[in-house]
């Protein structure tokens, strides 16, 4: 793990925007809950904020298109926007995995 | 050639930063990873779906009477509707990802499990569903559609269609007492008056449960044509 990105046993705070259960929307939360297993086993958390119910929502983390995952804890805050099918990109930017 | 000042650096950091931001929307957009976005200024945002039919179709399945439950073929729950929330007695938001198989009882799992794998439209399964008061839910689950790899499902909780019989078991219990009073009654003629109207009362009301059972027979057997 990249020493920016806190220690192994750091609790994970994930937060995925999703607008229902579009399709990009579902998509991205059943990719990250695979990814979440396989690499951060019981030491995660994902709040699902849904923005069809409370668009407002959207200016906390500026968000402009969904879905979008934010990482908020370990510091520092990442975005990731799309659906997270491109599993390597996607662990990249969460720094799960260093960019070759 | 001049140092390059700490605050330069700062600021260059920050424009790499939001260049990289706007280079991932971009490619999340050109690649068909994202089907909405919002809009507007600041707090007022508006979330805009690509299919425009979309959200009526949500707001149905928010607002309608029976659950409605979207998981994937190894059962996580991806979305679930308010109604499905309320059954449970769960907050919608413990619902996201949890698995379907841990609200139902034990004895159902394996079979939920198999329902879920074949998938075949417009199947169903009943099983009772646990409550988080503990309490024991009778429902059907109905595969209403099964696409990319998601089981759609509605949920239907079976005790009002269980309640005709229970009413019927209990008028049933009140024939018998009231049939027991009859004969302690005896001579007693203001006291079989009023025991009679009541007898009166009660198949009055057995006769409204039976067509009652009997229009809901019709329309089952309708449905299973």
């Amino acid at each position: 793990m990249n020493p920016a990105n806190g220690t192994a046993g750091d609790k994970w705070n994930l937060r995925l925007y999703t607008a229902g259960q579009s399709p990009k929307s579902l998509a991205a939360l059943d990719n990250l809950k695979r990814m979440c297993e396989q690499h951060l086993p019981g030491r995660y958390t994902i709040e699902v904020v849904d923005l069809l119910k409370n668009p407002r929502l959207a200016k906390d983390d500026q968000i402009v298109a969904i879905p979008t995952l934010v990482r908020k804890l370990p510091e520092p805050l990442r975005r990731i926007v799309g659906d997270l099918s491109d599993t390597e990109r996607a662990l990249v930017g969460m720094q799960l995995k260093q960019q070759k | 050639m001049e140092p390059i000042s700490s605050d330069f650096e700062k600021e260059l950091e920050s424009l790499r930063e939001k260049l990289a931001e706007a280079e991932d929307v971009r490619r999340a957009i050109t690649r068909g990873e994202v089907d909405a976005f919002v809009v507007g200024p600041g707090g007022s945002g508006r979330v805009l779906l690509l299919a425009n039919a979309y959200q009526r179709y949500r707001q149905l399945v928010e607002r309608m009477q029976q659950g409605a439950v979207t998981a994937t073929a190894n059962g996580h729950i991806l979305f679930a509707n308010q109604r499905f929330s309320e059954m449970l007695g769960v907050p919608l938001a413990q619902l996201y990802t949890a698995p379907l198989e841990s609200y139902v009882s034990v004895s159902d799992r394996a079979r939920l499990s198999a329902f879920l794998m074949v998938s075949a439209r417009d199947s169903h399964i009943e099983v009772e569903l646990n409550r988080r008061d503990g309490a024991n839910i009778p429902a059907r689950l109905s595969l209403a559609s099964f696409a990319d790899g998601y089981a759609s499902l509605l949920v239907t909780d079976l005790r009002p269609m269980q309640w005709p019989s229970v009413a019927v078991d209990a008028l049933d219990s009140i024939r018998t007492s009231l049939e027991k009073l009859n004969h302690s009654l005896a001579g007693d003629t203001p006291g079989r008056d009023a025991l009679r109207s009541i007898s009166d009362e009660i198949n009055g009301l057995a006769r409204m449960i039976d067509e009652m059972i009997d229009v809901e027979g019709r329309a089952e057997r309708k449905g299973s044509l």
